[in-house]
């Protein structure tokens, strides 16, 4: 039962939340979500398929949608587990992060982010696909209203195209998934919502044309979430705007439903439409990868930067997801995780400079080691693992995907024969050079360097006007010229978290493993038969085809 | 080097220490991904270090770049790993040699003969050669101890280890080899060239570590894995020796690096020992006969000249050549700083105010203080940095050992070493005596003309710098006012504008790609196609003037349940009619 006390903890606290007084309000979501922290790690503790696959608790439950099958199925593998651990995890930093920063309508901003932490827990925890899409969906509400009230100047806009453009595109999943319900149906006389009930009959029931249509809906959703290449515009915006703990929420979870959709979804749902796609949407990745490392280059606000950041490294996502064999998506997962530590901690550490200088111009702001040893240390660890330097966690995941990419050619021997090749791993890596270009060119204008500081604005004596309202009614929250012990007990988790996982990442990797054979279990036969229409032959494959035949 | 680290110790033993973890790391690895690992690693400390001074712009500007450019060898590093892992389904050192050595066992793949090139590209990448050898020369704004340990004895030369310790993968390619002789020849003549014009005499040690480095690439070129393992290893010595002395003036006078406003510091009080162990190492640089830098030069140079194709033997040409010119640097910088009359300028800094760092360390100095030698007292190194010059100089003799010993036939542990290392298998280690040039034996052919060359460089820079000073500057004017010839002192001077050029052909385009970009992505992918499609509902929102009810989130709501309604009509009847039929 302890998965339902997982989904209820924070549903409990944002109600305690909106009873309690706005003092109270952010030690309650603290504690609350802190509460769910302790049982997410109970329950990971319990979990026994760590090595082995497969879900678990596996209980069989009564439909509760009357006659569609639709049921409440609580359950989890160790991919789910490792981005429901991940959610745990950066929710009580991000609303400790929200301490100084938020002081308006404190008791909606902590509920909403409560709301936040269920929906996305539902979201990753969920067996029945209706439950996944009400998780998926519903974490737009809150999202909308962090940004849409607590975000900066532009915030109206930025709500209203995150949250239009996100959900237009999650509707076109909708209609898949409904599409395979009802065909479910006609075959079988029975409803169901099941993940691996529906994804079994998808994979070896639908034609080809189907299974393709299929894809290409499921991925217009997911493809808008993640984001990929041209499907991004409301990504920077949304994040720019954002409020520091709706940014570190944004980008450390957000964007992994999308990919875990694919991973979770779109993969084993339709082999033959994901391969006919892979070509399509790997350079997508390539594209988003180089894009936006040149985008990343020229910008001069430091928090877009590390937005469009995430695009670009989502594409090494994609390309690893679209590798289509064990390496690729192993590196996939693994930096579903990555990303989610080091950019949210990077948006974290913008936040504290902001909340210092109102300014995330790096025009105007620079040289800050001098003044902000402590923080610099942390932006420099964080940034470094956003770089993909080996020790840190961003590396592992980075370097998998490529070598997915890589030896994803059709005459693998080791089984697993891919659509790819070297040559799309080889033009993404030069995403590696631009990465540590845009990156290192961050770090030497805002932490190294002479001091340069905003003028007449020596410490928040002036309050941007985006918090006027704010600052008629509470006092501004004084804070150190370095950062408090608070905002290190914020980082300090995360920047070891980052160094455990890129030293020792094997225990993941073992336990990612499994899953991903899971996932791809259909794919080695159906992209044999690919590419022999392609007139390309594996030399290990015609046996197996000719056992598939009979 | 207290005054060299000036405040911060804590951040500059972080960074050393980690260093010293990923150099270990780098050549105890035994497999690729943990060697990937380290090489990044030192890397970082790399970047850590040179970007140590980081009010100093230039500083910061260097360690970013010996970062950046490291990262272009590091792709091909990592591709070759992948090509490896696909080739040879193993990246561990010792099951890779094996699979090796049962060559083709039939597993296809992207071309294997890619292999050594990626790996290679990695390699030039680290150890500076041609096309990546612009970050060194800036790296020497870090620390001296930092140039010395990392920048010259140590980091730049895991690249000659990597191509030492995967050398039989350089065995796919029938070119692969002579390319990395060919590029470390004219690595070495190329940067030699530029070290002969550079004023800054902390530079002139980075380039000929440059064309040092050159020389190891081409003995692991030519075969002879020992003596480019060798030369690392007297290199490693004689040039910390060189930076550790140039770090002991820079303290002694504030910086200065520039080798026209020293002179005669062998009499100035206190700069004996720093004047006589830079004796030592110029002399070990430019290869004096009998010295550790002559031998395991040597071995590289009979290997070239007694090589039979790929034109091996004009690469010992160029690399005598080079020699002579090595001598003449290194004895311009000897002859300019120790010898001759006392006279010294002192730098710019301060010990206690690291805000008045400034950039001087163009080829064309800035000013000179007004400060005069008369105001200015010399920081004489104490026991600390003299006893440390002494160790190493000592070190530097050593090394001299197994050379000896490979002189007389004897077996020595280097060679030993060497012979049991991967970096054996398969490598050509042809004998060479059979080769004839000008009726001698490439022994003796070195011997001749490797004494002549380093005399004869020593000599000219004794002329020029010592004995006739002012000719130096006569011949500069001279080519000067020569058109014709014009380029040739300036071209060197301003380090052939490598530099310029990559700045105008890749990064220049890269950041114009970049602003394009930037402005496609905010005013046509955003601004036309979402806004635009965004604006379609409002539109229809006009025609059906009585449902316009004002909230945004109302049209978002129509639009995309319409929408979708729309869509999964049609896709429901189009697929299930494909499927009746």
């Amino acid at each position: 039962m302890i998965q339902y006390l997982l989904l209820l903890l924070p549903i409990i606290s944002a109600l305690v939340i909106v009873l309690s007084s706005q003092r109270a309000a952010k030690w309650i979501a603290l504690i609350g979500s802190t509460a769910s922290l302790i049982v997410a790690a109970v329950f990971a503790v319990q979990f026994p398929h760590w090595t082995t696959g497969g879900f678990w608790p596996d209980l069989n439950t009564s439909p509760i949608l009357g006659n569609f099958g639709v049921d409440l199925k609580i359950g989890v593998d160790s991919v789910s587990l490792l981005l429901v651990l991940l959610t745990v995890f950066l929710t009580p930093l991000a609303i400790a992060g929200s301490f100084s920063a938020i002081t308006t309508r404190m008791r909606e901003y902590y509920a909403w982010f409560m709301i936040l932490e269920a929906s996305m827990l539902l979201a990753f925890m969920s067996r029945d696909i209706i439950f996944f899409y009400v998780g998926y969906e519903f974490t737009l509400i809150p999202m909308f209203f962090l940004i849409s009230i607590w975000g900066g100047p532009m915030r109206g806009p930025a709500a209203i195209k995150f949250f239009i453009f996100t959900f237009l595109g999650s509707v076109f999943t909708l209609t898949s998934v409904i599409f395979v319900a009802v065909r479910h149906f006609d075959s079988t006389g029975t409803w169901t919502f099941a993940i691996a009930d529906l994804v079994k009959f998808s994979s070896t029931q639908l034609s080809a044309r189907e299974q393709f249509w299929v894809f290409v809906g499921l991925m217009s959703g997911f493809a808008i979430k993640t984001p990929f290449f041209p499907t991004h515009a409301w990504l920077p915006l949304a994040h720019d705007q954002a409020p520091t703990g709706g940014s570190v929420i944004l980008a450390g979870v957000l964007l992994k439903l999308g990919t875990y959709g694919v991973f979770r979804f779109a993969l084993p749902m339709a082999p033959i439409g994901a391969v006919e796609c892979s070509t399509f949407f790997a350079i997508l990745g390539i594209i988003a990868i180089l894009y936006m490392s040149l985008v990343c280059w020229v910008q001069t606000d430091i928090k877009k930067l590390i937005a469009y950041s995430s695009v670009s490294h989502m594409g090494f996502v994609v390309l690893g997801l679209f590798a289509l064999n064990p390496i690729g998506l192993q590196g996939a997962v693994m930096y579903m995780v990555n990303h989610g530590l080091s950019t949210g901690a990077l948006f974290l550490c913008i936040g504290m400079m902001y909340e210092r200088y109102h300014t995330k111009d790096m025009e105007q702001l620079g040289g800050l080691v001098s003044k902000m040893p402590v923080w610099s240390f942390f932006m420099i660890i964080f940034t470094l693992s956003s770089v993909g330097l080996p020790g840190l966690n961003g590396f592992v995941g980075e370097f998998l995907c490529l070598m997915g990419a890589f030896v994803a050619e059709h005459d693998q021997p080791a089984g697993y024969p891919g659509v790819l090749g070297p040559w799309y791993a080889v033009v993404a890596a030069i995403g590696l050079i631009l990465g540590a270009m845009y990156l290192l060119i961050m770090l030497g204008k805002i932490v190294w360097g002479s001091l340069r500081e905003p003028h007449g604005q020596e410490h928040a004596q002036d309050h941007a006007q985006d918090h006027g309202q704010a600052h008629a009614q509470h006092a501004e929250i004084q804070l150190p010229t370095d950062l408090n012990f608070r905002e290190i007990a914020i980082l300090a988790p995360i920047a070891l978290a980052c160094l455990a996982i890129g030293l020792y990442p094997k225990p993941l990797l073992n336990a990612v493993e499994p899953c991903v054979k899971d996932a791809l279990v259909n794919y080695p036969a159906v992209i044999d038969q690919y590419n022999a229409k392609r007139g390309l032959v594996n030399p290990g494959a015609p046996v197996k085809q000719a056992e598939a035949k009979p | 080097m207290e005054a060299d680290v000036g405040k911060g110790y804590a951040r500059f033993f972080n960074g050393v220490s980690i260093f010293i973890l990923a150099m270990c790391t780098l050549v105890m690895a035994d497999n690729l991904i943990l060697l990937y690992l380290g090489w990044e690693g030192v890397g970082l400390a790399s970047y850590l270090l040179v970007g140590y001074y980081y009010k100093k712009p230039s500083a910061v500007a260097a360690g970013k770049k010996a970062f950046i450019v490291n990262r272009v060898g590091d792709l091909g590093l990592a591709v070759g790993i992948w090509l490896i892992w696909v080739n040879y389904g193993t990246i561990e050192f010792n099951t890779l040699f094996q699979v090796w050595q049962d060559m083709d066992h039939g597993v296809g793949g992207f071309d294997k003969s890619l292999i050594p090139y990626c790996l290679m590209l990695g390699a030039f990448g680290k150890s500076a050669q041609l096309p990546l050898y612009v970050w060194l020369p800036d790296a020497m704004e870090g620390p001296t101890p930092v140039s010395a340990l990392i920048h010259a004895a140590t980091m730049v030369t895991a690249g000659v280890y990597l191509i030492a310790r995967t050398y039989p993968l350089f065995t796919l390619h029938p070119d692969a080899l002579a390319t990395v002789a060919w590029v470390g020849g004219l690595t070495a003549i190329f940067s030699a060239t530029i070290g002969m014009a550079q004023y800054d005499f902390k530079r002139v040690f980075a380039y000929s570590t440059i064309s040092q480095l050159g020389y190891m690439f081409m003995g692991l070129g030519v075969g002879t894995t020992f003596g480019a393992a060798y030369h690392t290893l007297t290199h490693a010595f004689f040039k910390a020796l060189l930076f550790l002395t140039a770090g002991a003036i820079m303290h002694g006078f504030a910086g200065q690096l520039d080798l026209r406003k020293l002179s005669g510091l062998r009499k100035v009080p206190g700069f004996k020992i720093v004047s006589w162990t830079m004796l030592i190492g110029c002399l070990w640089l430019s290869a004096f006969p009998y010295s550790a830098g002559m031998l395991s030069k040597d071995v590289i140079l009979v290997q070239a000249l007694g090589g039979k194709d790929h034109g091996f033997v004009w690469l010992g040409w160029i690399g005598l050549i080079t020699a002579a010119m090595t001598a003449y640097y290194a004895f311009r910088v000897w002859f300019r700083v120790c010898a001759g009359p006392v006279f010294y300028m002192p730098g710019e800094e301060t010990h206690d105010d690291h805000d008045a760092h400034h950039d001087d360390h163009g080829a064309h100095a800035t000013a000179p203080t007004s400060t005069t030698s008369h105001e200015f007292h010399p920081h004489a190194p104490r026991w600390a940095m003299n006893g440390v010059l002494i160790v190493i100089m000592l070190g530097a003799f050593a090394t001299g050992i197994p050379g000896y010993m490979e002189m007389r036939g004897e077996s020595n542990w280097a060679q030993v070493m060497m012979a049991h290392s991967s970096a054996f298998a398969g490598s050509v280690q042809a004998h060479v005596t059979d080769a004839v040039n000008f009726g001698m034996n490439p022994h003796q052919l070195v011997e001749l003309f490797g004494t002549i060359a380093s005399l004869g460089g020593i000599a000219i820079a004794m002329y020029f710098h010592l004995l006739q000073r002012k000719s130096a500057d006569k011949l500069r004017a001279w080519l000067l006012a020569h058109n014709s010839i014009r380029w040739i002192p300036v071209a060197m001077e301003n380090k052939w504008y490598v530099d310029e050029f990559y700045h105008a052909c890749i990064r220049g385009p890269a950041w114009i790609a970049g602003q394009i970009l930037h402005f496609t992505d905010k005013h046509v992918v955003d601004g036309l196609m979402v806004n635009g499609i965004g604006r379609i509902p409002a539109a229809l929102g006009r025609l059906f003037q009585p449902l316009y009810n004002g909230v945004l989130q109302g049209y978002a709501t129509t639009m995309a349940g319409g929408a979708a309604l729309v869509v999964a009509w049609v896709v429901y009847r189009w697929l299930t009619s494909g499927v009746a039929a």
